[in-house]
């Protein structure tokens, strides 16, 4: 008789699958339209827009509440203490047209002659070629605190600038209009005259603190006139209302129509009259060939389609429940890693002798509740061995420590394959 | 929307026009037409919802083994359809890449299941997909991708379309290959073997003529008396006997075994394969095979299916079966088994020897079971931990050891126990257990303890 076919879990010879009797459905579409769809995007983006609008429109509101304010030392837009917004208000009121420049090149553009060009404070150091820019531009120039390579250069080394100390409020003592309207104030005197009489244009020196130096430095130079203050807090808005500080303030700055405000800034390297800047000529920076700006872009823009082109996922993941990953020795592991923890040696020995024993007592044919002396009888029978060394190695004291136990099994594997009979 | 990477490319292209005029208005004016032409090529692409998919789909396919999931796509949207279709199945269906089908579909990269379409309107194509799937149960398709895009493929529309699937991944039934050699153990004790011995087991069958080679003992000297020659009894297995195989789906079934170097597969594949090997066996025997999948509620059951009805039966049942992580109810199963056997059965229990949950669970009510019927309780050992019990490496290697003979002992200690309650244990590793519980089972019938 022939064996009969092994039949699979499902019979091959059945009828034809149930889906090709029950025709599956056709889709068209997934019945939305484009109606549903804008509605349903809008539902879903509902809220984040929302809140982007509320505070889009928080925003707006403050910039027309809030006038611009910068916390620039010595800014006109600044209204702290160390701003100068005080002397800017009161200049525009009287007519004076402001240009709050940061750079010497924008300084450089917007001053010209019939204009004052005014230099705060610089935190770091003009380059000479910025200060010959600076003065080259023929605006009467207003410098407060100037550097020495500065004072230097615009007057022509005429005056410098030295340490001194405040020493209270002191008449100009001098014939110069704007001291005569300001009358005595108090600043920190840090000029002196270093003129001779070879020099073509001499300085005029103000408020002296009676040891040679000067606040305030005048020099009426054909084209144009330089002033020099030693010290910036004639136009700072905690000070200028203090003795004459407004009015010599108001008298220097407001010579012309129009006012160039430079508020220097330390990273400025331009100097306003040199070759185009590298972002003027198309350079991403000025090591890169002109023209590679744009080229940069393009490549952003590629980058950027590049980056949509990915990241479009083709449809969604599709999910499915994950079974079980614990593997079932696990808990032996973890039994033999407190083991391991705990130092029990002797409990681990326990174990491995007892395993042994009952290993070799039914190969030897005992039966399961034989004692240990029929078990160390029936090896020593089997094996030859001496009956002691059987009884220590089955049933003797525990390992000390952990190279004992290693012995130990390394031992009992020894006994088992001597025992085994095949 | 969606763009491709032709778009990306027409925007590079824009480095000619900026070389010849470098500035920055170059560039946004090449990067609106750039916009404009996907946007044009965007409008005359075909639209991806006008297009009719139907995904045809075996409705079952035994683990591991092939199957094509058919997209058949229509276009219906006036326009040529080019692009992309995506037939998206979960991980464990195993989708290969699409496998292409003449001129109108090409296997696309990029992932399992996508085809490249270029089909005219009006048009349609089969798209096949082949799935190997890696996990039983029912595997259920993804959506269908489109994206259809334009003349000049730069840009596109795509939409996702909820079409129905699901593919039924029954057991894989590897055991099978055991089933020749212990079928033919079956017949040698049915007597019916070409060899000629005497059909063991312990029913009355007929009486026949001697022939050389037949056992002395079985001569039936009162029928030979009546008659001429000489006439030998012969015996047959019992048969119509009741097989009930109780699968214990709670959580030490969704535990994973197999070699430490593998993922290993959940102990209730194991088990599975026990049952779907025991109950082929059985079923060829002429026993009545009924399964129950049990934690604290009936999972899965097969009852009454005999013949070739049986087997489709059992994988059907058994393929959705999923371990709970859920303590077993051992009084439940004990209620199911009365209420399903009111004869004397073989009862096998297909579940775990863990000590702790066999002390706290089984132990109790094994004697109630045992009383009346003849109960087998099958379990997976761990492959690992057999490996764990050799090493000697190394000292947490031999603390390892320890674990693991600590581990035998209690089991051992268990099956003692469960054994004077009168039930019979079987503990292999997986791959063994089928064969070990078909043996267990042709056993007990030539024993005649069915």
């Amino acid at each position: 008789m022939t064996a009969p076919a092994v039949p699979p879990p499902h019979a091959p010879t059945r009828p034809a699958p149930a889906a090709l009797v029950n025709e599956p459905p056709v889709i068209i579409g997934d019945d939305t339209t484009g109606r549903s769809r804008a509605a349903n995007r809008w539902r879903r983006m509902r809220w984040p827009l929302t809140v982007l609008g509320v505070i889009a429109l928080l925003v707006l509101f403050l910039a027309v509440v809030r006038q611009p304010t910068s916390a620039e030392s010595y800014a006109p837009d600044n209204p702290e203490s160390d701003g100068a917004m005080a002397v800017a208000e009161v200049l525009e009121d009287q007519g004076v047209q402001i240009t709050h420049v940061t750079s010497v090149a924008d300084a450089v553009a917007a001053a010209g002659p019939d204009s004052t060009l005014l230099v705060t404070p610089n935190p770091a150091f003009f380059a000479e070629d910025q200060i010959s820019s600076l003065s080259r531009t023929g605006a009467d120039l207003v410098v407060l605190n100037p550097d020495y390579s500065m004072i230097g250069a615009v007057t022509r080394n005429t005056v410098d600038s030295m340490y001194s100390e405040l020493s209270g409020p002191v008449q100009p003592q001098c014939d110069d209009p704007a001291a005569r309207a300001a009358g005595a104030l108090e600043l920190g005197p840090g000029l002196y005259d270093t003129s001779t009489n070879g020099d073509a244009v001499r300085p005029v020196l103000c408020w002296p603190d009676g040891m040679g130096a000067f606040a305030y430095a005048r020099l009426d130079f054909p084209d144009r006139s330089v002033t020099v203050v030693s010290d910036p807090a004639v136009i700072r808005n905690d000070s200028v209302l203090d003795e004459g500080n407004a009015a010599l303030a108001l008298w220097m700055l407001g010579q012309h129509e129009d006012l160039v405000w430079l508020v220097p800034n330390p990273m400025d390297v331009s100097t306003g009259d040199d070759e185009p800047t590298p972002a003027e000529r198309g350079q991403v920076n000025p090591q890169m060939p002109p023209g590679s700006a744009p080229v940069a872009l393009v490549a952003v823009l590629a980058a950027v389609l590049l980056a949509l082109w990915r990241v479009r996922r083709m449809g969604p993941l599709v999910v499915e429940d994950l079974p079980v990953l614990v593997r079932s020795a696990e808990a032996t592991r973890g039994r033999a890693r407190l083991y391991r923890a705990a130092r029990a040696s002797g409990h681990a020995a326990a174990g491995l002798r007892a395993a042994a024993a009952d290993r070799i007592a039914s190969r030897l044919g005992l039966a399961r509740s034989s004692d240990a002396n029929t078990v160390v009888d029936a090896v020593v029978a089997a094996t030859n061995r001496p009956p002691q060394q059987v009884a220590d190695l089955l049933y003797g004291p525990p390992p000390a420590d952990d190279a004992a136990l290693a012995e130990l099994a390394r031992r009992l594997d020894f006994l088992e394959s001597e025992v085994y009979r095949p | 929307m969606v763009v491709t990477w032709r778009a990306a490319a027409l925007m590079g292209l824009g480095v000619v026009p900026v070389l010849l005029l470098p500035a920055n208005g170059t560039v946004l004016v090449w990067a609106a037409v750039v916009v404009l032409v996907c946007l044009v090529d965007v409008a005359l692409a075909a639209s991806p919802r006008r297009v009719a998919v139907q995904r045809r789909v075996p409705a079952s396919v035994r683990l591991r083994s092939e199957a094509t999931s058919e997209l058949v796509v229509r276009n219906a949207s006036g326009r040529r359809l080019r692009g992309v279709i995506r037939d998206a199945w979960g991980p464990s269906a195993g989708a290969g890449p699409g496998r292409g089908n003449g001129q109108r579909a090409r296997p696309a990269s990029g992932g399992s299941g996508r085809h490249h379409v270029d089909l005219p309107d009006g048009e349609a194509a089969r798209l096949p997909t082949t799935l190997v799937p890696t996990r039983r149960g029912d595997r259920a398709a993804g959506g269908v991708t489109i994206r259809s895009l334009g003349p000049l493929g730069l840009a596109g529309r795509q939409v996702t379309l909820p079409v129905p699937g699901r593919l039924r991944v029954l057991p894989e039934f590897a055991s099978r290959k055991h089933l020749p050699s212990r079928l033919a153990r079956l017949r040698e004790m049915d007597g019916r073997a070409a060899v000629q011995i005497r059909g063991e087991g312990t029913e009355f069958d007929s009486l026949r003529e001697y022939v050389v080679g037949d056992d002395v003992r079985s001569i039936d000297w009162r029928a030979t008396a009546r008659r001429r020659e000489v006439v030998v009894r012969t015996w047959r297995p019992e048969r119509d006997r009741r097989v009930l195989i109780v699968l214990d789906t709670g959580r030490t079934a969704a535990a994973r075994v197999g070699a430490a170097d593998s993922t290993g597969a959940p102990r209730l594949d194991a088990s599975i394969e026990a049952a779907l090997l025991l109950a082929a066996l059985a079923g060829h025997a002429g026993d009545r095979v009924e399964l129950v999948a049990f934690d604290r509620t009936v999972r899965s059951r097969v009852v009454g299916a005999a013949g070739p009805r049986l087997m489709p039966a059992m994988a059907e049942s058994l393929a959705t079966v999923e371990p709970v992580l859920l303590e077993t109810d051992w009084p439940g199963v004990v209620t199911q088994v009365r209420t399903r056997m009111t004869q004397r059965a073989l009862v096998v229990l297909l579940t775990t020897l863990d000590p702790a949950a066999v002390e706290n669970g089984l132990l109790p009510v094994v004697d109630q079971l045992a009383r009346d019927h003849t109960v087998v309780v099958a379990s997976v050992a761990d492959e690992e931990v057999a490996g764990l019990r050799a090493g000697r490496e190394t000292v947490a290697e031999v603390y390892d050891a320890a674990a693991a003979a600590r581990g035998d002992l209690e089991r051992t200690a268990v099956t003692t126990m469960l054994r004077r309650y009168g039930a019979d244990v079987v503990e292999a590793l997986p791959d063994d257990l089928a064969p070990r519980l078909a043996d267990e089972y042709l056993a007990l019938k030539a024993a005649g303890r069915l």
